[in-house]
């Protein structure tokens, strides 16, 4: 049974790919197979579908993690979700199976026989698969959080005196730690007396976040120098309010522009045109 | 176990010798500047509580390694009153030394870990550990 | 083994400070000092300098803002200058907030922020 449907199967394993990526082009809001260049997709479905017939062609245990990577990190990479993976798994099942049936190798009298062959064959696949989705895309997170925390909260000197650092995105409680020993150690080291917190690229300002601002800038004004919040948009003032967060300690300007203006003015100089 | 460090808590001086031991075992255990500081200030707090309070004690340190993460725990235990309502001990601001109120609320924020057994006419040991990062 | 810590006079500024870390006694007799100096000096200002020192607990920070207050009292005005970002980090997560401190980044920084104060 088993010799003679993998027999089938890799005889006509062109026609499969062709039918399958066919299926695979009317999923809904599907991307890969329209907008990828066409030897890519050639590719990345061979790819798919010899890991799909690995464990028939070279026996139970020839699914090798390192070909499961490959192949997930790759999918992930093109954006695949894991929906759209378990939607590939559940077209190529079809797909075979409608061929099988076409070749007569799936008969009215072995269906009860076959179909047990057939789930034993994709069933283990599919589970490999979507684990190593998962355990893929928890590394890639991961990696995402990393990058997130080395880019974030760079202290900036711009003119002698006075320093920004542009927060940009969410700020959670481990971020605020690393955005506040950031200030300071930069703050010390740059001479700074006057730093601007740039919100702009905050999205969001709840009473935490507000919480650990008032804190960073409490702790710049012990090491000597002035923290101001910039870059207040209209909503962020509007949330700010609502939630009764009192900011009135703070120096705040909408734009860092004004900001910057503000912060020469304390430390007695400005911005004049030359002649 | 040889990870372990401790030191007896009398007299003013003791608390001086406390975090002079917990500054060297945070710096040893790789401990950036900053978590030295909150290691240190944590002990000295921990410490004069137990100065204050019980009048003698003990502040010990170990050294932890557990399924690749490393860290320190401060445990500071004494035989001293004990304290009769742990929430309002742990509310900011409170205080019946006259001192800041900083005390326990404040250590446990300084650490990651904070856990405060007490019991009226028995003692008090309270533990806080700190992941290095 | 009681150390003192030096208080210097500079026209009208007293500059302490302070190398190396403060038991209980120390901060108790240098706040003691303190205002005796200002008393028989009638100086009216004051830098304390904490670049050396690496924790502030509450207790110090209790006997620092004491100090602040004290001085106060007596007419003088107080800049702390050098505090490091992790003492810093410390005070604000222990909740000493220090509120009505002068700071400055350092010495020379506090001294100009200081005689700035007194001129107004």
């Amino acid at each position: 049974m088993n010799s003679k449907m993998r027999t089938v199967v890799n005889e006509h394993m062109d026609a499969i790919i062709e039918k399958w990526i066919e299926l695979m082009k009317e999923e809904k809001g599907e991307r890969f197979f329209h907008f990828m260049p066409q030897h890519l997709v050639e590719k990345t479905s061979r790819e798919f579908t010899a890991l799909m017939t690995s464990n028939i062609n070279e026996g139970e245990s020839a699914l090798n993690d390192e070909r499961l990577d490959d192949f997930t990190e790759k999918v992930i990479r093109f954006g695949w979700s894991i929906k759209f993976v378990n939607k590939a798994i559940d077209n190529f099942a079809s797909v075979v199976f409608e061929m099988l049936e076409d070749q007569e190798v799936i008969t009215e009298q072995n269906l009860r026989i076959f179909m047990g062959v057939f789930t034993g064959w994709i069933n283990p696949l599919r589970e490999s698969i979507i684990e190593a989705y998962a355990v893929k895309w928890e590394q890639t997170d991961t990696l995402q959080k990393v990058a997130l925390q080395e880019l974030s909260a760079s202290l900036i000197p711009v003119v002698d005196k006075v320093s920004i650092m542009p927060l940009v995105g969410t700020i959670d409680t481990e971020r605020a730690k690393l955005i506040m020993e950031n200030l300071l150690e930069g703050v010390v080291q740059q001479r700074a007396e006057v730093v601007l917190l740039d919100i702009t690229g905050v999205p969001v300002v709840d009473t935490m976040v507000a919480h650990h601002i008032i804190q960073a800038a409490d702790a710049v004004r012990l090491v000597g120098a002035k923290c101001m919040l910039v870059g207040i948009r209209p909503e962020i003032a509007q949330t700010i309010v609502a939630l009764g967060i009192n900011l009135s300690d703070f120096t705040t300007t909408s734009t860092l522009r004004r900001g910057m203006q503000e912060a020469l003015s304390l430390t007695n100089r400005e911005i004049v045109e030359v002649e | 176990m040889d990870n372990r460090s401790s030191v007896e808590i009398f007299t003013e001086w003791d608390i001086v010798a406390a975090r002079q031991l917990g500054r060297n075992e945070a710096k040893n255990s790789g401990f950036g500047t900053v978590d030295q500081a909150r290691i240190t200030t944590a002990i000295s707090e921990l410490a004069r509580n137990i100065y204050l309070y019980a009048g003698k004690g003990k502040i010990e340190i170990d050294r932890l390694s557990t399924d690749g993460m490393k860290g320190m725990t401060i445990i500071a235990s004494d035989e001293g009153p004990g304290i009769p309502d742990l929430r309002k001990v742990m509310e900011d601001g409170f205080s019946t030394s006259g001192g800041l109120g900083a005390g326990m609320p404040g250590v446990k924020r300084l650490m990651d870990d904070f856990k405060v057994e007490s019991e009226v006419g028995k003692g008090t040991i309270i533990t806080a550990t700190k992941w290095l990062r | 083994m009681n150390v003192r810590i030096p208080i210097l006079k500079l026209d009208e500024v007293l500059i302490v400070s302070i190398q190396w870390e403060l038991d209980d006694q120390t901060a108790i007799q240098f706040q003691e000092d303190l205002l005796n100096k200002m008393h028989e000096t009638t100086a009216r200002g004051v830098v304390i300098d904490l670049t050396s020192i690496d924790f502030i607990d509450s207790f110090i920070a209790k006997v620092l803002g004491d100090v602040i207050s004290m001085s106060s009292l007596m007419g003088a005005k107080v800049v702390i200058t050098g505090i490091q970002p992790a003492v810093a980090i410390t005070l604000i997560e222990l909740g000493i907030r220090l509120e009505n401190v002068m700071t400055a980044l350092d010495l020379e920084n506090g001294l100009t922020k200081l005689r700035r104060e007194l001129e107004a």
